[in-house]
């Protein structure tokens, strides 16, 4: 029992020193006449010089561009706005993620209180995953392996029975 | 390393989903169940090791401990890691579903390979095994890289382009990698040799 103690203490606390998500986050929104798009791979860890391609309902490209150094990048309403605007950022070797903006979005003037609702929206996306998440994983991964090894000695014990 | 949803194409998707679901079912037939709990540890640790990261350029790298992984588990690996893989998708949002057969292979795959590649040199000597324990975490990702590059290639990119792309991004860490699994290895059998196959094989041939 010791010796799986150590062995759990060695593996996971290699994998401790520091816990940072991984993955595309693309979110978008409209301030200012403009239409906002931020690429990250989480917390500070924007996703620079990545292309950036909206495109309609019916797949027709509305606008192309590259993030800048922050993982930003703006540019001007269309000026039909009949469609929802689907942003897609490409980060390279697999690695995508993509944001609906609605054509309600696309139609209204944002609101102080609108807009910071999305800032809301952006930052609980932006969240590293909590220590609950990770210890959770963890225990329904013990939970699958006792579980298969129950069934498999149950098997074992049925013929002696 | 997780390769996001919507990048692959069908056919791609279906034959990862294939080759997971035979090698799944190969490392489920082969693991010792009494020995479920080295695998549920190294399960955990491939789950939390993605969490660790390297940014470089515009693409962020992290740790994947599948060398580590293979080299004790050998064909269990591929369950174990499915596992970690399908609740990192559940919980952190890491590659998504659809895309969970490829990126089972990716990862899996080099994992069984430096199993057999690499622990016969385990034990022989604490040099060797330590070298043994660098070499697959080193080449685990190698050849993770170059699957990854293949799976985008058959989804219209340029294979050569594609492969130093991803090498370059992920050569920190194949060292990093080669690094933690050798000293890994060799404190394991110091202070619990049991979790190496050959010990386990050896020490129930002396209790038979």
């Amino acid at each position: 029992m010791k010796k799986i103690l150590i062995l759990i203490a060695l593996i996971l606390g290699i994998s401790s020193t520091s816990a940072l998500a991984h993955k595309v986050i693309v979110f978008a929104w409209v301030e200012l006449g403009q239409i906002h798009v931020e690429g990250s791979f989480g917390s500070d860890r924007p996703a620079k010089n990545c292309v950036i391609k909206v495109t309609d309902s019916n797949k027709n490209l509305v606008h192309q561009g590259v993030t800048d150094a922050q993982g930003q990048y703006f540019f001007a309403l269309p000026d039909t706005r009949d469609s929802d605007l689907l942003v897609e950022l490409n980060a390279g070797t697999g690695h995508s993620g993509h944001w609906t903006l609605t054509k309600d979005e696309l139609g209204v003037a944002p609101t102080p209180k609108s807009l910071g609702e999305k800032m809301a929206q952006k930052q609980d996306l932006e969240k590293n995953p909590s220590l609950v998440r990770i210890l959770s994983g963890i225990m329904v991964i013990f939970g699958l392996a006792f579980a298969a090894t129950w069934i498999k000695k149950r098997k074992k014990d049925k013929p002696n029975a | 390393m997780h390769i996001s949803e919507g990048v692959l194409s069908g056919q791609v998707l279906a034959v990862g989903a294939v080759i997971t679901i035979v090698g799944t079912t190969i490392g489920l037939r082969k693991v010792d169940y009494d020995q479920m709990v080295h695998v549920a540890i190294l399960a955990s640790a491939f789950f939390v090791a993605s969490l660790i990261h390297v940014n470089i350029g515009p693409v962020s790298v992290h740790l994947i401990l599948n060398g580590v992984v293979g080299l004790l588990l050998g064909l269990a690996a591929f369950p174990a890691i499915l596992t970690a893989l399908v609740l990192q998708s559940l919980f952190f949002q890491y590659g998504g579903l659809t895309a969970l057969g490829v990126n089972a292979v990716i990862m899996a795959l080099p994992a069984v390979l430096v199993h057999y590649l690499f622990l016969p040199l385990v034990g022989k000597s604490p040099k060797l095994t330590f070298i043994a324990g660098f070499l697959a975490g080193f080449f685990s990702i190698g050849f993770s890289c170059l699957l990854m590059g293949t799976a985008l290639w058959f989804t219209n990119e340029d294979f050569l382009k594609t492969c130093i792309a991803i090498v370059t991004a992920h050569v920190p860490v194949m060292v990093i990698e080669g690094i933690i699994t050798g000293f890994c290895v060799s404190f394991l059998l110091k202070v619990y040799p049991e979790i190496l196959p050959q010990k386990k094989e050896s020490g129930k041939k002396r209790i038979g």
